[in-house]
């Protein structure tokens, strides 16, 4: 799906998911050395979406940066103001449509508001969020929808990847609650909130791991296969 | 044998034979031994030996006794050693007591996990007394306890049969219980005093135990005549089982409590020297626990337990110091009856503590052969060994009391023993041992027949092309007699291997004993072998055209996968107790990847109709795939999820999170009934609009329908003001119950008599003229052709058919679906619980809405020609999906505890098991019903002709058949392999249970459908008889 003629974009996303690679894992060990992690449902541990937030905007100024469109940049530049709030407006829309899925989907509704705000709001940073900084909040919107293809584009390919991962993590996450085991990281959103990350992180993983591989496969062609392997795996449509 | 697999009905005749099998591995599983319930009494006692005469009870007698049974929850083996008990250890040391290792049979008692609050109380006692019922009952009657015994006494724990108890109640002594209170429950109206604690609430290990200790002074004080003032007292201990429970087996909190125990075993021992009696105190656990804590599996730590007996006075171990020989939980019951001077309990299998067994000669092999007696008489064969032996040591018994000799005593009760170890086993182990020979095959049989059940779902999806080829092709082939040779020779191949398997296993299994009621059961076995074995080749044949599955879409693979997976999803225990959960979240799923579905299409469509339809050929088929379902789907659908969130709340089910309050406890408490009322009354007026909808697909005189409808939904609403489920103003109710439900029944019988007769064409005479058809595509019918067309023929109409029988056929197909859903929805409103009722019309509109969104035409962007096949798959497979998420909506579980008994008893003044049973399975399986039948219904709806409808019935019947199969099959491997496991008794088998129902009312639906498509045939005869006659 990767396609090798753009050499400069593929960088990119290998470097950005390089980075997520380190970043996130970082980030647990940490806060599971502290001995909190089973907080992370918490208003507390509001600092780790802050964390993620920052890095986002870091990775999206590196992947932006040297997307040197002149005047794009220009045009960019007018009303960064108004981006700024729509986008804001949008994330928000965006987390409380997460919000409403996730009780939905089965998460108590008369109580752990807060756990679910901050699972929704890590949903919204992941999934949302690098797509909004890079492509704007229209274009985000349009793909989201569908209404859009993203085409040939490798960074956006990436970031929806990314995105459908996430979900799926979070998704898969909540399978362990029902049972008996009476852990303290059955309680909800633990779950589905390590599942998103881990699904976050094993999107960028593959992502590192495919690039890797198609380098090496225009030395090794066997390795094509494992390409096509992955490729295969590719949740988005 | 192409026909079978061709044939409509091939599906349900395989679903019986699953049914069949299913019932063998059930024999299987559960072994069959159900306790007699027999009691004995005292003069059962034998005052013959061998002809010689002996005077029974003189020699029975066992004196004066009062005996403490001391049951420590939780005590394990090793925990009774000086260090932990050092005053126990100290009389096991210096010989004043016994030690014996007793082994429980597993699995023991599990924890109970429930903290319970009021309404859900009575549910979780329930559980948990089945779990406790294993111990208890084989320390008190002296035999297994087999699951049978739980499942027939269903809602009534106790005890039925013989035990302990009953025996020394009937012998009048004071029977006084001190401790855990299902022992009250299991054993009511037989204690003279008793104080129960309950157990519930785990983390109280101090409380519990001070509730029992704070009786013993009193009741240990001797009276005047220096006697205790009871015969036999329990105590029961449960403290040490919430300590292991809590903190595991090498808790710092074990040892304070096992010296509190020591104590209280200090207390009783030197209590019981100030008495005049003899005091027998036996001291045991009733399971062990695991060095985590918790208890229940099959591993030395939790299945020894040790058994101390002391007795007052003058009493020295016959054992050397160590661990004692090894006896059963079963020993306790006889050995408590012989010392309360009571005869072994009725079903008893057990011996005595070898330790009680008196000194005296003639006592001691009398009490050998009352107990070798008693085993004997429990229906022993009597060609084995052992009770050879046993007669053996009769007459040498004999021998002795005639001359004397102490060589004879010896010889005998080298033989007793001898006999009595090897009865036990036998009698304990009819009770435990699987059959796994009849388990086994019986998962074979099921596997092939799902095997088979594939084919010919496969089979009916192709196209029907493929399929007439290979009609004609065979048809030329093989001739009639072929066939028949050639199923005779696979039968007596089948024969052979089922036989040959009989003798190379070497199996005790019943159905290789070739008694007269086998034998059919095994040529039933080898027929079903051999009709498989036929299905299976042909539809290796004859499957080559799958071209329709490659339609499939996204959410069709979700409902295939999800289907599929979720019964392997039962190795795990807690998806067993928790199967809501993975319904719910695969519903879930489903909703969404179904909203994200129409939302692309939803935008796309709108963006095109915004922007102005420049692209012309995008938009003719857009506007068709919308045109269907309106711009109204999407809000509509939302809407449908927050239903569903709210339907999920109203009960809580499971068992972890059972004891949450849920909606139904809301709307239940006394000051918000005016909620449970408008729940009530919604429900009820909402399925009866939808009634009234349906009518427009039933035959022509649609007015009298209508009477007929809101006529029995005033039933149902006077039911309810009769049983004070609904308050009015107006009327002061005090009708009869039974009477308005009775009234109900006669209006349902009636619409569908009527119904029926109209068909016929009997009204046609008495001036109810069917209205004119106006629109062409209405359900109206008439008999005869349209006049344009009887012109053409009207002079060979007597040579051809002249009425368009397949088109009244189709016709009297739709409304008898539809009055059978329609009675079917009234029925359940009736039946359900107030706060339920709102189940009913949302099943209509999942059922409406879900079949509108997940239209092939609408969904996929590709254009596919016929999408019939993936439409009924994924139709069924989504209407199945539904009747299951209600089914668990409305509370049930697959626990026994939950199902409402009080359903059974809507509309009766008597007990009746068969009306009663009905009732209560109608009411469980609502929501798979009443989704089945809406399946059913839509099918016969959208049918444009009777082939059509019996093609489209066949494949949904395949479909249906093939899933129960698979369901069964898969869950009884799972059942075999975790057949010793902890679970087995509260998790394994109600769930087998419940599939066990499943299967019968997935048969019952088919045979309905089937006796549909019957009637219809049959008013069609009768219409000609009746109508052409009096027409012409």
């Amino acid at each position: 799906m990767f396609s090798l003629h753009n050499q400069l974009e593929l960088r990119k996303v290998t470097i950005s998911s390089l980075i997520t690679c380190i970043y996130l894992p970082s980030i647990i060990t940490v806060i599971s050395y502290k001995g909190i992690l089973y907080s992370v449902g918490n208003g507390s541990s509001c600092y780790v979406l802050a964390l993620i937030f920052f890095a986002e905007i870091l990775k999206s100024f590196y992947l932006n940066s040297s997307n040197d469109v002149h005047g794009k940049r220009n045009k960019v530049n007018k009303n960064k103001a108004g981006d700024i709030l729509r986008g804001f407006v949008f994330m928000l829309c965006v987390k409380f449509a997460f919000f409403i899925g996730i009780i939905l989907f089965g998460a108590p509704v008369l109580e752990c508001h807060e756990e679910t705000l901050m699972l929704s709001s890590l949903l919204t940073l992941l999934t949302i969020f690098p797509l909004i900084l890079h492509t704007g909040v229209e274009t985000s919107m349009q793909l989201l929808f569908g209404v859009k293809n993203y085409g040939r584009d490798t960074v956006i390919e990436m970031l929806v990847n990314n995105a459908l991962m996430t979900i799926c993590g979070a998704w898969l996450g909540a399978v362990v609650i029902p049972l008996d085991w009476n852990t303290p990281w059955q309680k909800w959103p633990i779950p589905c909130y390590l599942g998103a990350i881990g699904g976050f992180l094993l999107s960028n993983v593959l992502t590192v791991l495919k690039v890797s591989l198609m380098s090496g496969a225009t030395k090794y062609p066997i390795l094509n296969i494992l390409v096509q392997l992955l490729n295969g795996c590719q949740i988005s449509k | 044998m192409l026909p079978w697999i061709q044939h409509r009905w091939t599906s349900l005749c395989l679903l019986v034979a699953g049914f069949g099998t299913l019932m063998l591995f059930l024999y299987g599983f559960f072994p069959l031994k159900y306790h007699s319930g027999k009691l004995s009494s005292i003069d059962d006692l034998p005052n013959f030996i061998d002809g010689i005469s002996i005077d029974g009870q003189q020699v029975y007698n066992s004196g004066e006794n009062s005996v403490i049974l001391m049951v420590i929850d939780g005590l394990r083996y090793d925990f009774v050693t000086e260090e932990y008990m050092p005053y126990t250890g100290q009389l096991l040391k210096n010989k004043s007591a016994c030690i014996y290792v007793s082994v429980a049979e597993p699995p023991t008692v599990t924890m109970p996990r429930i903290k319970s609050p009021e309404r859900k109380k009575e549910k979780a006692q329930w559980r948990r007394t089945i779990n406790f019922w294993r111990d208890i009952f084989a320390m008190m009657t002296g035999s297994v306890s087999t699951f049978a015994d739980v499942a027939l006494n269903f809602g009534a724990p106790a005890v039925r049969g013989d035990s302990v108890l009953r025996v020394a109640n009937a012998r009048g002594r004071r029977t006084v219980m001190y401790g855990d209170d299902t022992w009250l429950r299991l054993f009511p109206g037989l204690w003279t005093e008793s104080d129960g604690t309950t157990s519930f609430y785990v983390t109280d290990y101090t409380e519990v135990d001070n509730n029992v200790t704070r009786h013993l002074e009193k009741v240990l004080r001797p009276d005047n005549n220096k006697e205790p003032s009871f015969d036999f007292l329990v105590l029961h201990y449960l403290g040490l089982d919430h300590i292991g429970h809590l903190e595991g087996a090498r808790s710092p909190k074990i040892k304070p409590k096992l010296i509190e125990m020591d104590q209280v075993v200090k207390k009783i021992v030197t209590a019981m020297q100030q008495w005049d009696r003899n005091g027998v105190l036996i001291v045991c656990g009733d399971h062990g626990m695991r060095d985590a804590g918790g208890h229940g599996g099959a591993t030395p730590s939790e299945v020894l337990v040790p058994l101390v007996l002391l007795r007052g006075k003058d009493f020295e171990c016959p054992h050397p110091v160590g661990p004692g020989p090894t006896v059963a939980q079963v020993d306790v019951a006889p050995s408590v009856a012989w010392l309360l001077n009571a005869p072994p309990p009725g079903d008893s299998a057990g011996r005595l503590l070898p330790a009680l067994l008196p000194q005296d000669t003639r006592q001691h092999l009398y009490l050998l052969h009352v107990i070798a007696h008693h085993n004997a008489k429990q229906s022993l064969p009597t060609d084995t060994e052992f009770y050879k032996q046993f007669e053996r040591a009769e007459k040498q018994f004999a021998h002795y009391l005639v001359t004397g000799q102490q060589s004879a005593a010896k010889i005998s009760k080298e033989f007793y023993e001898e006999s009595l170890e090897k009865m036990a086993a036998y009698l304990t182990g009819t009770t435990t041992e699987f059959d796994i020979f009849a388990i086994v095959t019986a998962v074979v049989m099921l596997y092939l027949i799902a095997t088979s059940l594939l084919c010919v779902t496969l089979y009916s999806f192709q196209p029907d092309t493929r399929r007439r080829d290979s009609v004609s092709h065979h048809h030329q082939q093989r001739s009639h007699a072929g066939t028949i040779i050639a199923f005779l020779i696979i039968l007596v191949i089948s024969n052979f291997i089922l036989v040959t398997a009989c003798f190379i296993t070497e199996t005790k299994s019943q159905v290789c004993t070739f008694d007269p009621p086998w034998i059919l059961a095994f040529l039933l076995l080898s027929i079903a072998l051999t009709v498989t074995y036929f299905l299976i080749k042909t539809g290796f044949e004859r499957i080559k055209d799958l071209s329709p599955l490659n339609d499939l879409n996204a959410i069709d693979y979700l409902l295939i996968l999800g289907t599929l997976f979720h019964s392997w999803s039962f190795f795990g225990t807690s998806f067993i107790e928790e199967e809501h959960m993975t319904w719910y979240f695969f519903w879930n799923t489903l909703m969404f990847f179904v909203l994200v579905k129409t939302l692309m299409v939803f935008t796309l469509y709108v963006s095109k109709l915004w922007v102005g339809a420049t692209e012309v050929q995008d938009k003719p088929e857009l506007k068709l795939r919308m045109a269907n379902v309106g711009v109204g789907i999407l809000p509509k659908w939302v809407l449908l999820i927050a239903l569903h969130r709210y339907l999920r709340t109203m009960n809580q089910t499971g068992d972890r999170w059972l004891f949450l309050p849920d909606t139904a406890d809301w709307l239940n408490a006394p000051e918000n009934s005016m909620y449970l009322q408008a729940h009530l009354v919604i429900g009820t007026l909402a399925t009866l609009k939808i009634c009234l909808g349906n009518l427009r697909h039933m035959n022509n005189i649609v007015h009298i329908h209508s009477g007929f409808t809101i006529a029995a939904v005033f039933c149902i609403l006077c039911y309810r003001i009769a049983s004070g489920a609904l308050d009015t103003p107006l009327i002061a109710a005090n009708w009869d119950p039974v009477f308005i439900v009775d009234i109900f029944w006669a209006i349902l019988i009636a619409q569908f008599a009527f119904e029926f007769i109209s068909y016929i064409g009997a009204f046609k005479n008495c001036g109810l003229k069917p209205i004119e058809t106006k629109t062409p595509d209405s359900n109206k019918f008439v008999y005869n052709k349209p006049k344009a067309k009887t012109e053409d023929y009207f002079y060979d109409s007597m040579i051809e058919e002249p009425w368009n029988v397949d088109e009244v056929k189709l016709n009297f197909v739709r409304s008898a679906s539809y009055i059978m859903v329609n009675d079917l929805m009234l029925i359940v409103i009736l039946l359900m619980r107030p706060h339920n009722v709102i189940m009913v019309p949302s099943i209509y509109m999942t059922c409406v809405l879900t079949s509108q969104c997940m239209d092939h035409k609408l969904l996929d962007s590709k254009s596919i020609r016929k999408t019939d096949v993936v439409d009924v798959l994924s139709r069924t497979l989504v209407h199945m999906w539904i009747g299951i998420v209600f089914f668990f909506y409305q509370g049930n579980s697959n626990s026994l505890s939950s199902v409402d008994l009080g359903s059974g008893y809507v509309g009766l003044r008597a007990y009746c098991p068969a009306r009663v049973a009905l009732r209560m399975g109608l009411h469980a399986y609502a929501g798979p019903a009443l989704a089945g039948a809406l399946l059913f219904a839509a099918i016969a709806r959208e049918a444009h002709s009777w082939q059509q409808y019996l093609k489209t019935v066949w494949r949904a019947t395949n479909i249906l058949s093939l899933h129960r199969i698979y369901a069964v099959a898969v869950y009884c491997i799972v059942a075999t392999v975790f057949r010793h496991h902890l679970f087995v008794w509260s998790v394994f088998s109600p769930k087998l249970l419940y599939d066990f129902v499943a299967t019968v009312f997935s048969i019952q639906a088919l045979v309905t459908i089937a006796q549909i498509e019957m009637l219809a045939h049959i008013t069609n005869m009768l219409a000609r008889t009746f109508t052409y006659k009096s027409r012409l």
